[in-house]
């Protein structure tokens, strides 16, 4: 008979351990905005230059745009507006009332650009937002060569 | 090879006693040493500015009207590549070849409005400006460092 080998005894292997933090962009990039929904009313002047734009440019803009399902509505006796849907659950409404067309291709572009987080000042403290500790160490006091005596 | 060996590699000084036997003389060799480690950092200009970045972070600089979300685009201009004991400085930037990091385009957003007032008393001067600052956000990917014979055939 063979000697067996000494088999260590497995560690545990803890479930926090395994979770992986999101990092949309890292290896694949998914883009954020799932589902624009064009609302507008077939009679009041108001929604025409919407109704060009849907006519015109709609298509091509989802074409260009295969991730995002995009759903034209009716609203009777209502203004022009466009909701963005993003995958973080949040959506976005723009009104496109006094708007021409390539004021509201400029929206739709902003929706498109858009992640759907919440709009916050990005100066000062979240101008690099990291979840990796630091590669040098934090300093400590205690591990110096000549700690500080009072 | 010299110019690459214009580009300083230092260690930190409570390790001196061991740097001084084994302190590298080959660039792959001073690479080998920030590869092995298990994390490392550069220090790269974006946008006209410096910035500390290490991989998977997101830095938002002011936007940038030629890229589109989702575009990647490779970091041209990285000053220093360090890690936890070891530093290597360009002069002023590191060799293109030999740090390859990526940074993917994952966002164009504004900023929070911020409402500016100004005013000059006894003048009849009131003016406000409301300002939303354009944006444009990246995810730094991972730091590459290829080997050096890689390089050399390339």
């Amino acid at each position: 008979m063979a000697s067996r080998a000494f088999v260590a005894p497995a560690k545990p292997i803890f479930r926090a351990s395994l979770r992986s933090s999101p990092s949309n962009g890292l290896d694949a990039f998914i883009p954020q905005l799932r589902k624009m929904v064009f609302e507008y009313c077939e009679t009041w002047p108001t929604s025409a230059n919407m109704r060009t734009y849907i006519l015109n440019h709609l298509e091509d803009v989802a074409r260009q745009n295969p991730h995002c399902e995009i759903v034209v509505k009716n609203r009777p006796h209502g203004e022009p507006i466009v909701r963005g849907f993003y995958l973080n659950t949040r959506d976005k409404v723009i009104g496109l009332k006094d708007y021409e067309v390539n004021g509201i291709q400029k929206k739709v572009e902003l929706l498109l650009d858009s992640s759907g987080a919440k709009i916050r000042p990005l100066k000062g403290s979240r101008v690099v937002e990291s979840t990796t500790e630091a590669a040098r160490g934090i300093w400590s006091g205690m591990h110096v060569d000549a700690p500080f005596k009072i | 090879m010299s110019s690459l060996l214009m580009q300083t590699f230092r260690c930190l000084p409570r390790l001196s006693s061991r740097c001084l036997h084994t302190l590298p003389s080959t660039t792959s060799s001073a690479l080998e040493l920030i590869r092995s480690q298990p994390s490392q950092y550069i220090v790269a200009t974006l946008a006209g500015r410096k910035y500390l970045l290490t991989p998977r972070d997101i830095l938002t600089v002011p936007r940038l009207n030629k890229v589109s979300v989702g575009d990647v685009l490779a970091l041209s201009e990285i000053h220093e590549l360090g890690s936890r004991e070891y530093t290597l400085r360009g002069n002023p930037v590191i060799s293109p070849g030999i740090v390859k990091v990526d940074a993917t385009v994952i966002e164009h957003t504004k900023g929070k409005q911020e409402v500016v007032v100004k005013r000059k008393r006894r003048k009849g001067y009131y003016k406000t400006i409301r300002n939303k600052h354009p944006y444009t956000r990246l995810r730094i990917g991972s730091i590459d460092i290829p080997l050096v014979t890689q390089v050399a055939q390339s």
